[in-house]
């Protein structure tokens, strides 16, 4: 290397990429968001074995699971709009966190089944045998419990999800990875602009790794 | 009832007002670029500046137009042009062939060179020729690598593709050469202080601009930066955004 790390250059350039960081938290909580409503319906669907919606479901995650997140964001960002214009209205925030949604519900749906298949069917025969419907099982017995079996593993994606809106700069979304970028290919400063954003993200997650100790420790105290 | 007519009244001229802003406001071209291309377009400090900015800047004071800047990696730029995501790119885009008969490409404002350049101290490389089994790194997306790949029939150059950090390659000695523009190039080196030198003279000269779609309303945009463009020229404003950043007019 031709010169030592300038530990004066992090300390100036952390405050800056803090000032993108909510850029980074809004798509990966929003995206979080949207992936647990359609990862919840697509396991129920799953679970229920729904005809036709069944199929479809299981599509939609051989798909999202099948295809690298890089390139569903390009298909959806780049591609679409060529076959569809009005797709073209979306903006690339937007269209970062439909593809993070999409991509994390196909894996979250995955271990939310698995979770609902852990609570032992004869709970929900008990339910039908008092006359619950199966939708009522599920919401009022069912999926209280597989919420907490689900949790340590929807965290886990979570922390991956705020890994990867990092992709969304190939979209033109000014986040923390995209101002590092830009700031390294101006001063140079490469090792010290990545370790930059690499200390920020770490200490994002790091904080959410506690808060995942908490809940979980808050949610088993009934067991 | 009187009251209510004249609520109603109120809201209308309200409504109509509301809708009405639209035609009198400043239409908006939004313009592409990387960020990351010193000294033309990038960030500093988290200030977006150099060549293209000023030469924007002064475009939508002569058009009347707002600017906005969008940013994405140079590889996406042509994607989000074709998608509709922007109007145009002010990233250096060399007019070529294959460009001009999918883009109206505004007249060209830098005239230049393509140029190799090395790592300090090497005395291989000055031209194409020397370039054989070595590794040259190009941007993705970028003419360079079709303006090389044209001039190697036969193959022998080992060239790579960069989305990002091929100066820096150069510099560890990853990668033998980098192909770019001259102008670019110097202004580069110049700035960053980084061991390279331009390897022997420009082997090509390059127009750049920047492309619209051939569409009705973005043709019509074209015309007025044409229009604003020529009058940079003719009152020396584009000689002096270039001598600022560059040191040197290269806009002829």
């Amino acid at each position: 290397m031709q010169m030592p790390l300038d530990v004066q250059y992090i300390i100036e350039l952390l405050p800056i990429l803090l000032k993108y960081l909510s850029v980074t938290m809004e798509m990966a909580i929003l995206g979080f968001c949207f992936a647990i409503i359609l990862a919840v319906i697509l396991a129920i669907v799953r679970v229920f074995k729904l005809p036709v919606l069944h199929n479809f479901a299981g599509l939609f995650i051989s798909f999202f699971r099948g295809t690298p997140l890089l390139v569903q964001l390009f298909l959806l960002y780049y591609g679409l709009p060529q076959v569809m214009p009005i797709f073209a209205g979306v903006d690339a925030f937007s269209a970062a966190i439909i593809g993070l949604s999409l991509h994390f519900s196909a894996y979250m749906a995955e271990s939310i089944r698995a979770a609902i298949m852990g609570v032992n069917k004869s709970q929900m025969e008990a339910c039908l045998s008092i006359g619950m419907t199966r939708l009522q099982a599920m919401r009022r017995i069912i999926l209280p419990q597989a919420t907490r079996v689900a949790t340590p593993s929807l965290m886990n994606y979570f922390i991956d999800m705020i890994k990867s809106t990092s992709l969304a700069f190939t979209l033109g979304v000014a986040e923390i990875m995209a101002k590092a970028q830009m700031e390294a290919s101006s001063s140079f400063k490469y090792f010290e602009s990545f370790l930059a954003v690499a200390l920020i993200y770490w200490a994002v997650i790091e904080i959410f790794s506690r808060l995942q100790h908490y809940l979980e420790i808050r949610m088993n105290r009934a067991y | 009832m009187k009251k209510h007519i004249k609520l109603i009244i109120a809201a209308a001229v309200a409504v109509s007002s509301v809708v009405s802003v639209p035609a009198f406001a400043k239409q908006t071209v939004k313009v592409g670029m990387s960020g990351n291309y010193v000294p033309f377009t990038f960030s500093s400090k988290d200030v977006l500046q150099g060549f293209e900015i000023d030469l924007w800047n002064e475009i939508a004071l002569r058009s009347d137009y707002d600017v906005k800047f969008v940013l994405s990696s140079f590889s996406g730029l042509f994607g989000m042009l074709e998608a509709g995501h922007i109007d145009t790119i002010s990233n250096q885009i060399t007019i070529t062939p294959a460009r001009s008969e999918q883009y109206a490409f505004t007249t060209p404002y830098v005239v230049d060179g393509v140029q190799i350049v090395t790592k300090k101290g090497r005395e291989d490389i000055s031209s194409v020729a020397d370039l054989k089994g070595k590794k040259v790194a190009v941007n993705l997306g970028s003419n360079f690598e079709e303006t090389l790949r044209a001039l190697d029939p036969k193959q022998e150059i080992d060239i790579i593709t960069y989305d990002t950090g091929f100066v820096q390659d150069v510099v560890i000695g990853r990668t033998d050469a980098f192909i770019m523009d001259r102008v670019g190039s110097a202004a580069l080196i110049k700035k960053s202080g980084l061991p390279l030198k331009l390897a022997g003279k420009p082997f090509e000269t390059i127009e750049n601009a920047m492309p619209f779609l051939k569409k009705p309303e973005q043709l019509a945009i074209r015309d007025t930066v044409n229009a604003a463009l020529l009058s940079m020229g003719n009152d020396g404003t584009l000689a002096k955004i270039s001598i600022k950043w560059l040191g040197s007019d290269v806009t002829q």
